[in-house]
């Protein structure tokens, strides 16, 4: 067993430094093994091994050697070979990235990308920057769907029967379905797509039609992301869809709406948002979001204000803002409004506040709620004047028929044969269609998709899969959410000979040869309009990735009131919920989205923003309904979901596991608590609990699709859970890497930043620190110098600091650069795009359940998420301990990785010097020299450092206990997606964050070369901008800022010196080069639960100064006066 | 107890230490000798596919470095040329030449020719051949007089001190730009004193501080 040195408990005096925070009930309530955990570096069982201590491993390790000597295998290296290409390749200069436009498409939008390949090989996803709205960033979908491309379990062949199909085959199967059902004009012919916004497919679809006019073309996606055609049908007589301008939004108010991350342009709408929330410096405006949701969203967590309350009340809830808001229409919808229990207080002043800012407020509403909703809303957007300013309205098309009428045709035996173009009905379809059968019954299926999947499995002998090529490796084209054209362009050849499906689309449409560029051709040809050569206007589409100018073009609109009336059915009366009639709400994962991406690694590994849970989905349950349901820890223990007796406590979730049962269908899985839900609504994510998704899909949570029916698909009441009496181990990040609750996230309400901007220097140990300030300052003189003198000041101090004697020379900071990064809290929405932008870039493994559960994922950067609710007294601080879960905490997020330390703890403590620093600030890691120690791990106080306990690159995960007789080597299709820029690192070495050194270094060396070509080699700067980290290029929100300090001019010298910028633990005297900024809210002080002060700092403040709450910073000096003197 | 302890035995103590360490001393050598790059890389010479011989084709044609290493000043990685830049001269002359069929065959097919690699870096260190030739680094100083080599060897240990050593002096090893490519050039500081001064000014001027730590080459 490891040792484990018990720290002296923190005195009295040490625990009122800072605000604290419970990422946890389990912090907060200081449970012994949460105090355990804090002891310890890595998390219990990161660092054992199975069933063997260290004196047995040495004794093994002892024998080993004496049997295998110290013989050398060989003196030379092997021989390796030069490969260049026998003909050259236009536009290729081997060691150089070539970066091609092309799209991802999703459903009815697409995120214009960039794509970095190396000789042919794509291996990074980038946003394109020059499609403006995005500027650059790109999704976490986005980010990992490269992996896709080289997924071993894909679909290699295309296949009849089980028989493999040549080429030649397909096409003459797909000609003589053309050819065969021409004479019935397509009678018995019915197709299932899945949505797309690719013009191509479009018109390829209307020249279907025509040819086949008695075909059946229906679509279905298990998920709807954007908003009812019908209600805006209805509302504006004519079919178009909402675009929401959030940086125009002074006050914004959302339904149920996740528009940070899951409704369709969620990018587009997380940069606006983010746009209309930075505060530079006090005084600058700042938006306000007030969100009403069942579930606890990523929206939700931003929120200034905070209703949780059942998905099936949102209507009486829109129904009660309209009338509050308009008291003309009061009485028409008061029947809709009636039995709303939500504190009217609430509704009055958010309505006030809105009609404080007509014409630059704005209403959402989710995608998935009843049309009705959103004619309320469409009817509020434009009441308050914020069409054509805050929202304006662009074309769309009616929806096509859905599966339920496809459903119906097969079931009259009107389908002789069923070509399924993408998706996976037989895994998510409505469970009341019974899918299985029904495809079963068709005599002919054709279907194209990417997986041999649930639907390929339902009736292998009759079905034709053919493999679809990946967007990465097709020609095609699609629209972004506000309608602009992109291109779609291959990087590669398809792998394995997959088809684009507008090839099919086009071949049984009866074009001979269909050829996916010529069809894309025709159709830019077609849109860039006449007068405009064809190749040129091609060119220049692929060029800039984009079609200029091809965004949708807003239309007028006018509300129409008494055809909305007309979509209202009768009200009915809201459901009382309880515990034996509770709501179930759908949602899609964040991750595996609708199941499409249940086989990427990268993302079952990268834990959910919110509950922190990888590799698994769970049934999400409030604390109120924990307690009914006996599940709640008992005492003052208070507990997530769990209770003590799990054999590991920490990052295995023990939870239980419930029966959730809705109308006769049901479905097991492990509950969950997350505070902030609506008291009786269960939550549970669609996406997991796939049989056949591939090796890293199968078998990962459990699958909600059997209880979710074509009525009631978003939000269904009259559910239970039933406890089975088991466990199931759930791998949660949560309480990993905890940093024991100091004043690591400092926020503030915008009313005391604009009234003290430096609100984050009063705050712990830095206000009275002297050490850090050198000999030179004081806390007094250094508060008083101008943000760019403390820079200036921070740089010399750093330099003279002595290092306690130490042997450590203070390294010499002389570099031409010296990198440093700011990171803006304040629009963080905590989306993990970074984490696995950052995964792509650094070659980073993953790890599996089994070993995330043990606190060793790889991860360079991760969100931590931290909860506060103002009301703390768990027996961690002092209190007796809480004796009731909270249930409406405030949710910061904070972006952590390794922030480059000037004077790093971890180098001192190496003793192979294999993490030292250079002349331009980074602390680096030679993973050569490594030895495994661990030391820097354990020094570290951010907890950032990575340790390769196995060989993860080289070995398969369900191998990795087998060492040395377990397989060795990488899939070649795996070793293809790799960055070659960055090392694979192997078992025993240290990792972390490098700032991408490797972006740095060829940034520094492309601008060398150029300067020296241009004959000004004295010039070695690189320009501001030029080099951005994976994690700053790809932020939906630009949190965040890399640059060369040295230039006063750059973008993060400006951003560090801002007044709220602070270094995390910074009185450590460390240094980092990493520093953040504090966070804002921007609360309503009419509001009900209105506080002065953020959660966080309430708490806070009570710690401190018991007797008087609120006033902080006059309080905190005298405490920081008594306490000047160390 | 002197039976089993002869009087020569008190010698015994000194003599194994003296043993032990000329032992030790010979097994350092012996490593650093043999062990080191300086013995196990230089010298290499692997057999070709093709028997290309650069002497020929620099000194006899008039070859530049950059005719076939087109793209030594743009990327890190000096490129070997495909065999489509062979056949520019091969498709006129020498076309029958059974020496040059894997060439031909590469062509056609497009297929490459499995040139066997020399001046191997190992996978944890980045060198960029553009940053070093374009500031003033000639080829010659890691590969060797290659304008005057048949058969292409090893001529520099390429270990890491052999990096070290050039990047704590650069001055020393300078060339002026024009010269780079010119393998039979001398370096500024053996031009004299003025070659010197000129090296000298060059490392101010063009602000050359090559890395010494480990993020230069290591990522």
């Amino acid at each position: 067993m490891k040792r484990k040195f018990d720290h002296p408990a923190p005195s009295a005096e040490e625990q009122l430094t800072g605000p604290k925070y419970w990422r946890s009930l389990d912090e907060l309530a200081g449970t012994p093994g949460f105090k355990a955990q804090l002891a310890r570096e890595f998390p219990e069982g990161a660092a054992e091994l199975d069933g063997v201590d260290r004196r047995n491993f040495m004794k093994i390790m002892a024998a080993s050697f004496a049997l295998g000597g110290a013989g050398l295998a060989g003196c030379r290296r092997p021989e390796k070979f030069i490969l260049p290409y026998g003909k050259s390749v236009e536009g290729i200069i081997p060691g150089l990235p070539s970066y091609y436009a092309t799209a991802m498409p999703l459903r009815k939008s697409a995120i214009p990308l960039l794509a970095e390949t190396h000789q042919g090989r794509p291996t990074k996803l980038e946003g394109n920057p020059t499609y403006q709205p995005h500027g650059g960033a790109a999704t976490l979908k986005a980010q990992a769907s490269i992996l896709d491309l080289y997924d071993p379990d894909r679909a290699t062949a295309h296949t009849k029967g089980g028989q493999q199909l040549n080429a030649e085959a397909v096409n003459a199967l797909l000609d003589g379905i053309a050819k065969n059902y021409a004479a019935g004009n397509g009678a018995g012919l019915a197709f299932l797509a899945d949505e797309s916004s690719s013009p191509t497919r479009q018109r390829l679809v209307k020249a279907l039609r025509a040819k086949f006019p008695r075909a059946l073309w229906s679509e279905y996606e298990p998920i709807a992301d954007e908003p009812p055609v019908e209600a805006a049908q209805a509302a504006f007589g004519r079919p178009v869809k909402p675009l929401c301008h959030f940086a125009k939004a002074k006050r914004i108010v959302s339904i149920d709406a996740d528009f940070l991350q899951s409704e369709a342009g969620s990018l587009y709408y997380a940069r606006g948002f983010a746009n209309g929330r930075r505060v530079a410096k006090a005084n600058d405006p700042m938006n306000r979001l007030y969100v009403a949701e069942s579930a606890l969203s990523l929206t939700g967590s931003m929120a200034d204000h905070r209703l949780r309350f059942a998905t099936s009340h949102m209507l009486a809830f829109t129904a009660k803002l309209a009338s509050v808001l308009f008291p003309e229409v009061a009485g028409s919808l008061a029947p809709y409004a009636e039995g709303l229990q939500v504190p009217a207080k609430w509704i009055e002043e958010c309505a006030a506040d809105l009609l404080a800012h007509r014409g630059s407020c704005l209403v959402v509403a989710g995608s998935h709620l009843p049309v009705e909703v959103h004619a309320i809303v469409h009817g509020l957007n434009s009441a308050l004047g914020n069409i054509g300013t805050t929202v304006d309205f662009i074309p769309t098309e009616a929806a096509a028929p859905s599966i339920a009428t496809l459903a119906a045709a097969i079931k009259a035996g009107s389908v002789k044969t069923l070509v399924i173009l993408g998706g996976n009905p037989a895994y998510n379809a409505p469970a009341d269609l019974d899918w299985t059968a029904l495809q079963k019954s068709v005599p002919e299926v054709i279907r194209y998709g990417y997986y041999v999947d649930e639907t390929s499995a339902v009736n292998p002998a009759a079905t034709v899969q053919l493999a679809a090529a990946h967007y990465l490796e097709s020609w095609g084209d699609a629209r972004t959410v506000d309608g602009t054209v992109v291109p779609v362009q291959p990087m590669i050849q398809p792998l394995f000979g997959g088809l684009t499906q507008i090839e099919v689309l086009a071949r049984l449409a009866g074009v001979a040869n269909p050829d996916s560029y010529a069809l894309v051709l025709e159709t830019i040809t077609a849109l860039a309009g006449a007068g405009t050569k064809a190749d040129k206007a091609m060119q220049r589409f692929l060029h800039d990735g984009l079609l200029a100018g091809s965004a949708a073009r807003p239309v007028a609109v006018r509300f129409n009131q008494s055809d909305v009336e007309q979509l209202f059915k009768p009200a009915a009366p809201l459901a009382t919920l309880s515990k034996a009639n509770l709501e179930v709400r759908f949602i899609a994962d964040v991750k595996a989205d609708d199941g499409r991406f249940a086989n990427n690694g990268w993302l079952q590994e990268c834990p959910e923003p919110i509950t922190k849970i990888s590799w698994d989905n769970a049934i999400l349950v409030s604390p109120k309904l924990a307690k009914e349901l006996g599940i709640d820890p008992k005492g003052s223990l208070i507990q997530v979901a769990r209770k003590e007796e799990a054999e590991y406590s920490m990052g295995k979730e023990k939870a239980p596991v419930f029966e959730l049962v809705v109308g006769g269908r049901k479905v097991r899985g492990p509950v969950h608590i997350q505070p902030g839900l609506a008291s009786y609504t269960v939550v549970v994510t669609l996406g997991y609990g796939r049989s056949a998704a591939g090796h890293v899909g199968n078998g990962a949570g459990y699958n909600a699709y059997p209880i979710r029916t074509s009525a009631a698909p978003y939000a269904v009441t009259g559910a239970q859970l039933n406890n089975t009496g088991e466990f199931q181990m759930l791998a949660n990040t949560q309480e990993h890497w905890s940093m024991e609750g100091r004043d690591i996230i400092r926020e503030a309400n915008l009313e005391e930043y604009n009234q003290t901007p430096t609100f984050v220097d009063t705050f712990g140990m830095e206000s009275h620190a002297p050490s850090n300030l050198g000999a030179k300052y004081t806390v007094e003189s250094f508060n008083k110098l101008s943000p760019e003198e403390r820079i200036k000041a921070r740089a010399e101090i750093s330099k003279d600091i002595p290092r306690g004697n130490s042997l450590y020379k203070t390294p010499q900071f002389d570099g031409h650069h010296q990198w440093g990064m700011a990171i803006d809290m304040n629009v963080c929405i905590g989306c993990n795009a970074c984490v696995v932008a950052c995964q792509a870039e650094n070659n980073i493994p993953i790890v599996g359940r089994e070993q995330v559960a043990r606190g060793r994922e790889m991860h360079w950067i991760r969100i931590d998420r931290y909860y506060s609710d103002g009301n703390i007294d768990g027996e961690a601080f002092g209190g007796e301990g809480n004796k009731a879960l909270p249930e409406d905490p405030q949710v910061s997020v904070q972006p952590m990785t390794c922030v480059h330390c000037e004077l790093a703890p971890c180098e001192v403590v190496c003793p192979v010097n294999a993490t030292v620093h250079d002349e331009e600030g980074l602390n680096t890691m030679a993973y050569n020299r490594c030895i495994g120690t661990r030391y820097c791990a354990n020094n570290c106080p951010y907890k950032v450092r990575r340790f390769n306990f196995f060989d993860w690159n080289q070995r398969k995960l369900d191998q990795l206990y087998m060492s040395q007789l377990a397989e060795f080597g990488m899939p070649e299709l795996v070793a293809m997606g790799k960055n070659p820029e960055v090392t694979i690192r192997m078992r025993g070495v240290m990792e972390k964050c490098t700032y991408c050194v490797q972006r740095i270094q060829n940034g520094k060396i492309q601008h060398k070369v150029r300067m020296a070509k241009a004959g000004t080699p004295e010039n070695v700067v690189v320009p501001d901008g030029t080099i951005k980290t994976a994690c700053e290029q790809t932020c939906p929100v630009n949190a965040i800022t890399f640059g060369n300090l040295l230039d006063k001019d750059s973008a993060v010298a400006k951003a560090k010196a801002r007044d709220q910028d602070y270094e995390v633990l910074g009185y450590l005297n460390i240094r980092p080069r990493t520093t953040y900024s504090g966070k804002l809210r921007n609360p309503n002080p009419k509001m009900p639960g209105y506080n002065k002060l953020p959660a966080s700092r309430i708490e806070y403040e009570k710690k401190n100064v018991p007797a008087a709450h609120g006033d902080g910073h006059g309080s905190h000096d005298s405490h920081g006066s008594k306490k000047g003197g160390h | 107890m002197s039976k089993i302890f002869p009087k020569s035995a008190n010698k015994l103590p000194l003599q194994i230490v003296i043993y032990l360490g000329v032992l030790a001393g010979i097994a350092t050598a012996g490593v650093t000798y043999y062990m080191t790059p300086k013995y196990t890389r230089v010298g290499y010479a692997p057999v070709q596919p093709v028997p290309f011989s650069h002497a020929k084709h620099v000194q006899e044609v008039g070859l530049d470095c950059r005719y076939c290493h087109s793209n030594v000043d743009k990327s890190g990685h000096s490129n070997v040329p495909s065999s489509q830049t062979c056949m520019n001269c091969h498709s006129i002359i020498k076309t029958t030449s059974p020496l040059l069929a894997p060439v031909r065959e590469s062509y056609e097919k497009g297929t490459p020719v499995p040139w066997v690699w020399i001046h191997q870096t190992p996978d944890y260190a980045y060198f960029n051949h553009a940053v070093h030739v374009n500031r003033g680094i000639s080829c010659v100083e890691c590969h060797g007089k290659v304008n005057e080599m048949d058969v292409v060897k090893h001529s520099q240990p390429l270990s890491m001190a052999f990096c070290i050593e050039c990047h704590r002096a650069p001055a020393e090893r300078l060339r002026d730009p024009k010269d780079v490519y010119n393998l039979d050039s001398k370096r500024l500081v053996d031009q004299g004193a003025e070659g010197a001064k000129i090296a000298e000014k060059f490392h101010k001027d063009w602000k050359l501080m090559p890395p010494q730590s480990c993020s230069g080459c290591h990522r």
